[in-house]
């Protein structure tokens, strides 16, 4: 058996150094006409290095190499690891084979960077073979791994999307059991092909195998993602991020963005803890990122400039998740606790309270544990930041309006940033949300008086932009405000007149307010419908599918608030039903010319046909009246 | 002629160049049928299994090779640029893989008239268009910008280093911060304004075959027409012609080898700062916010793509079979190309209060009708019987308050029923009806104070009248028991 002797072995190792340098430094100069030169000579080198390791190093089993198929049945494996047949990690065959399985992992990722796939493929899958051999020890174990995820990447490429998950959680699965039955730092791949003096660190070690592991999650998110597993997906998004951090391998405003956004992932799915942790921590991290520079500071120097402005813009982008998780935590909990015409129900208002105090303590605490972000030096504010503002859904008047001045400080935070001059669009989302903030607190204030003010805050809030906004170039978010208005003052029209109906009696002046809120209401209406008109302005025949719904709602609403109207003349009493009667046609005769629309209105074209059939039993009535009376 | 919804407002052309004669050497197939008449494009594999069905796409118009420059342009082109000129915003993008005619069809043979492309046409319509018109002043504006890896330079600026913010604004919507613009006064200047720009850009690109195909070029013309009304004010419209160079289709790969077939969805992204892509991805954007990544194409062009603005989408393809996946990639894209438009999410309030009052209203009126319906028999009824209650006095005076008040029908007529039968149970159901009603006029919200008033006094009289007819009935009690 020969073997090598310090020059040859020197010569071997400068090759690979060599390789290395042309792949990943070199290859970034090479011209458009010649794109791979470096990588191309790159892999003549690491073909010569795999000849020198054959030449030289011939083991006993070398001519045994029988090509069976390798099963990705990892866990079995890893559980049968002291099966004998197979070389010790650290034996000279087992470290022959890891240093060829080195190479022909380079060789592979080399073949899959030069777009040729399947030689990229053979080449790892040698790789594997060949360390299939051995036992899993500290030499060959990142090898073992990188070779996963690369095989992985490349099955993803080709839209073997499945077997790109098998051989990611096979890595995954190793990781596990190496951390679990060996935990040595590993020996990285170069490690192989390094003259001791350049050995590396056991910390860089680390750090290099925790980062691979890192990308094995990364892509399984991805590989989960894509086969719309989201729920793992997010999952994996999250250790990603928990390992990034633990590692200290993370840029802290892009993690800020990262877990901010992985918060609204949760939301999503009504879970308020995790969705508070990643905010708190997000909000923490981007803490990490320094002081804002002043304004003078940056009006001095560039480099201040750019960092204020992207300090400035990330903290309000985690403030605008902030209100989110607010908004949502109040509107899931008005869902839960409603009654079937949209009132507080008390009854499962008193159940929830009952079952809260039960359950939900310990089972938040089992879910925590597995979710944290720990980095010991930020964990305590994290925490701190969490206790402001609750995870649990909030059951009365108090708890909601907790939630919403937490919401209402995020809103303030965010349109620091978010101005109306210069950012109008985010600006009036975020005004949006703080309407809808206030709309959602409503639901729980059992004062009805009380109740209409948080409704005309809401007007009072977009009422102004209504008007200033220029349709011509924010035609959508002006249809959105205008939709908006009418509804609250609608709202605040049916509340008025709840008011009054504890009154027992109608004065003049809430005739006046009650008839001026249906108005205002009606007003916004058409505005939206108006704005649906052709430049010549005309109404279409055929209403687009985004504005199809919005649009016969308005119409219908319209019909009702004609109808409700109040006055003491009879002539208008009849003008307001026949304007009713004719919204009520509008709708019926759209969805008899287009009966595609039926589906989008069916409640809503079911009364008005109702009420087309019976509204003029009521309009006649009304003209008997006044002909006789005349 | 190719078929056109003129409804849309954004419309998806395609145009197919001829094969050349490199093409046609080498004996390359022609692996694109273009069918104008049905608006489509049909796509054979070479490589695919021979009984793979061929891939169809319909678009607003498709354009073969025998396709002319001003047909294209009277089609497809002509009416956006209308209604710009009638103060509305119009998009054009251009878009196809290097090689495909896009520069053909956008710019064509300078200073020949039969093939100029759709930017020297839209050029000659816009002044020709200013000449002719009376009694009304142009001005005419141009701006050129680019934008390469998600910053925005300034093509028509002297130092071409500087780079631009997008801002907004209230009353004029998004614009570039400080980019400059050039009044034109004629055909000649705005190509004067377009080749300096065009200059700028190759001069700022250190690579420029990559660089043109990763970065997108946008030409803006701002036309404001003011006009005397007949109010004697001035009108000023302002509408703006964006002419987009898309970033080209290429294959993001330095070779363009032709490597194993590649779909973006489902590749994995290896660098870790994608992270937040695969997390934005997860998040449903309806009530959560996503840190903004819209690139700033989409939001230069926000306003420009939804309402009343038009937008028309040029994708220039190949017919030969060695670019068959580029082909089909242009094509997907551009099938998706409608989905650019904003669309506006009105978030309803689901008012389930309104429909139940709803359901109650109509309960209301059918019973009204019903009862109308009950009258006229009742009615009939009673007259045939009117001899029984002749005596009656009041009789015939109740009789013409019923025309008029139905509502109250019911119980008179029980009432009279009532008064000859004088029953003790039957007084006591009349005063619980009237009860009855006068809480529901109580409670009906869609009354007048003053209504509900007299209707309750109304009631009321009745009450009285029935206490009165009760004691009174005590007294009739004796004679006709």
């Amino acid at each position: 058996m020969a073997t090598f002797n310090s020059s040859e072995w020197r010569s071997v190792c400068d090759k690979f150094r060599r390789a290395q340098n042309l792949s990943e430094i070199e290859s970034r100069k090479d011209p458009e006409n010649d794109p791979f030169r470096s990588k191309y000579n790159a892999r003549e080198l690491l073909k010569e290095i795999y000849s020198d390791l054959k030449n030289f190093d011939t083991g006993e089993n070398d001519d045994n190499e029988s090509d069976q198929p390798i099963s990705e049945q990892l866990p079995d494996r890893a559980e049968g690891e002291c099966s004998g047949n197979r070389y010790a990690g650290d034996s000279p065959a087992g470290l022959r084979s890891a240093k060829l399985g080195v190479i022909e992992y380079y060789l592979g990722v080399n073949h899959v960077e030069t777009e040729e796939l399947s030689a990229g493929e053979e080449h790892l899958m040698n790789c594997i073979k060949l360390l299939d051999k051995c036992n899993i020890s500290q030499e060959n174990v990142s090898v073992f791994i990188q070779a996963r995820n690369q095989l992985g990447i490349l099955w993803a490429s080709r839209d073997e999307i499945e077997k790109a998950q098998g051989f990611l959680e096979s890595a995954e699965s190793m990781y596990v059991w190496y951390m679990k039955e060996v935990g040595q730092p590993p020996m990285d791949l170069t490690d192989l092909f390094l003259a001791e003096e350049e050995a590396l660190s056991q910390q860089e070690r680390t750090k290099r195998f925790e980062m691979a592991y890192t990308h094995t999650l990364y892509y399984l998110a991805q590989v989960y993602k894509n086969l719309e597993q989201y729920e793992k997906a997010g999952r994996y998004c999250h250790s990603t991020l928990q390992r990034q951090l633990q590692f200290n391998q993370f840029v802290p405003l892009e993690w800020a963005i990262n877990a901010a956004t992985l918060s609204q992932y949760y939301i999503t799915k009504s879970r308020y803890m995790e969705g508070r942790h990643c905010l708190a921590a997000a909000t923490v991290i981007a803490g990490l990122a320094g002081e804002v520079p002043s304004e003078a500071a940056a009006q001095e120097n560039e480099a201040e400039c750019e960092k204020r402005e992207q300090l400035r813009q990330k903290r309000a982008e985690i403030a605008r998740c902030w209100i989110k998780y607010c908004l949502n935590l109040l509107q899931d909990a008005k869902k839960l606790l409603e009654d079937n015409i949209g009132e507080l129900d008390t009854d499962r208002q008193a159940e929830l309270k009952r079952a809260r105090q039960q359950e939900e303590e310990e089972k938040e605490r089992g879910r925590k544990s597995a979710v944290l972000f720990g980095s010991s030096d930020t964990f305590d504010s994290i925490c701190s930041l969490e206790e402001k503002v609750s995870c649990a859904f909030p059951l009365d008047f108090d708890e909601a309006r907790a939630v919403f001045l937490s919401g209402q400080v995020y809103v303030t935070q965010a349109k620091e940033y978010f101005e109306m001059d210069g950012h109008v669009t985010d600006h009036i989302e975020i005004l949006q949300d703080h309407s809808a903030l206030f709309k959602a607190l409503s639901f729980f204030e059992e004062d009805l008086e009380r109740r209409c003010k948080m409704h005309k805050r809401r007007v009072d809030m977009l009422e102004p932009l209504c008007r200033d906004l220029n349709a011509q170039y924010y035609l959508l978010i002006c249809r959105q405000l205008q939709f908006e208005l009418a509804e609250t003052y609608y709202e605040m029209m049916d509340l008025k007149l709840a008011i009054a109906d504890k009154q027992d009696e109608l004065d003049a002046h809430t005739v006046k307010k009650f008839n001026h809120l249906c108005t205002a209401s009606m007003k916004y209406y058409q505005m939206f419908l108006d704005s649906i008109r052709s430049p010549e302005g005309k109404f279409p025949e055929k209403l687009e599918d985004e504005v199809l719904r919005p649009a016969l709602v308005a119409k219908f609403r319209m019909a009702r608030l004609h109808s409700r109207l109040i006055s003491p003349s009879p002539a208008t009493q009849l003008e307001n039903l026949s304007n009713s009667l004719c919204c009520y046609n509008f709708l019926v005769q759209y969805c008899e010319e287009n009966p595609e629309a039926r589906p989008a209105v069916e409640t809503e074209l079911e009364l008005s046909e109702e009420m087309v059939s019976l509204l003029p039993l009521k309009i006649n009535r009304l003209k008997a009246k006044l002909a006789s009376s005349n | 002629m190719s078929k056109s919804r003129t409804s849309e407002t954004v419309k998806v052309v395609v145009r197919c160049r001829p094969m050349n004669e490199k093409e046609k050497a080498a004996n390359f197939r022609r692996v694109v049928s273009v069918d104008v008449k049905l608006g489509q494009v049909v796509v054979r594999n070479p490589r695919g299994a021979t009984q793979e069905l061929p891939k169809v796409f319909t678009f607003d118009s498709v354009y073969d090779w025998d396709s002319k420059q001003l047909e294209l342009y009277d089609e497809s082109f002509r009416p956006l640029v209308d209604s710009v000129l009638m103060g509305f915003n119009g998009t054009i993008f251009a878009y196809g893989q290097t090689g495909t005619g896009k520069t053909y069809t956008m710019e064509g043979v300078r200073n020949d008239p039969e093939k100029q492309g759709v930017i020297p046409n839209s050029f000659e319509h816009i002044f020709t268009h200013i000449s002719r018109s009376q009694n009304q002043q142009y001005l005419v504006r141009a701006s050129y910008l680019e934008i390469y890896q998600e910053e925005i330079r300034d093509l028509l600026f002297k130092d071409q280093s500087r780079r631009l913010e997008l801002k907004e604004r209230p009353d004029t919507g998004v614009y570039v911060k400080d980019l400059s613009s050039f009044v034109t006064k004629s055909v000649t200047e705005i190509e004067h304004v377009m080749s300096v720009g065009n200059q700028n850009r190759s001069v700022g690109a250190t690579n420029m075959n990559e660089h043109s195909s990763r970065s997108h070029a946008i030409f803006v013309i701002t036309v404001e027409c003011s006009e005397l009304g007949p109010d004697g004010q001035n009108h000023i419209r302002v509408g703006k012609l964006n002419l987009v160079d898309l970033a080209g289709s290429e294959r993001q790969s330095k070779t363009g080898a032709q490597g194993e077939r590649l779909k973006e969805a489902t590749k994995i992204n290896l660098s870790l700062s994608a992270l937040g892509n695969v997390i934005s991805a997860l998040v449903d954007g309806r009530s959560a916010h996503v840190p903004y990544r819209d690139s700033k194409l989409t939001r230069l062009l926000q306003d420009s793509l939804g309402g009343n603005a038009r937008t028309v989408m040029v994708a220039n393809i190949g017919p030969a079979s060695y670019n068959v996946e580029e082909t089909l990639t242009t094509l997907r894209y551009s099938n998706r190309a409608k989905n650019i438009r904003n669309k506006p999410r009105i978030n309803e309030d689901p008012k389930d209060a309104l429909l139940r009052e709803f359901q109650e209203e109509i309960a209301r009126l059918k019973e009204q009708l019903a009862r109308r319906s009950g009258t006229v028999q009742k009615r009939s009824r009673r007259k045939a019987g009117m001899g029984q209650s002749l005596g009656d006095g009041g009789a015939g005076l109740e009789e013409e308050e019923l025309e008029e008040e139905e509502e109250q029908e019911e119980e008179e007529q029980v009432v009279e029923e009532g008064s000859a039968g004088g029953d003790s149970q039957y007084w006591r159901q009349q005063q619980e009806q009237l009860e009855r009603e006068r809480r529901a006029i109580m409670e009906d919200r869609s009354l007048v104070a003053e209504e509900k008033q007299r209707l309750l006094g109304e009631k009321e009289r009745r009450m009285e009248e029935l206490q009165r007819e009760q004691e009174a009935g005590r007294c009739w009690r004796p004679k006709s028991g």
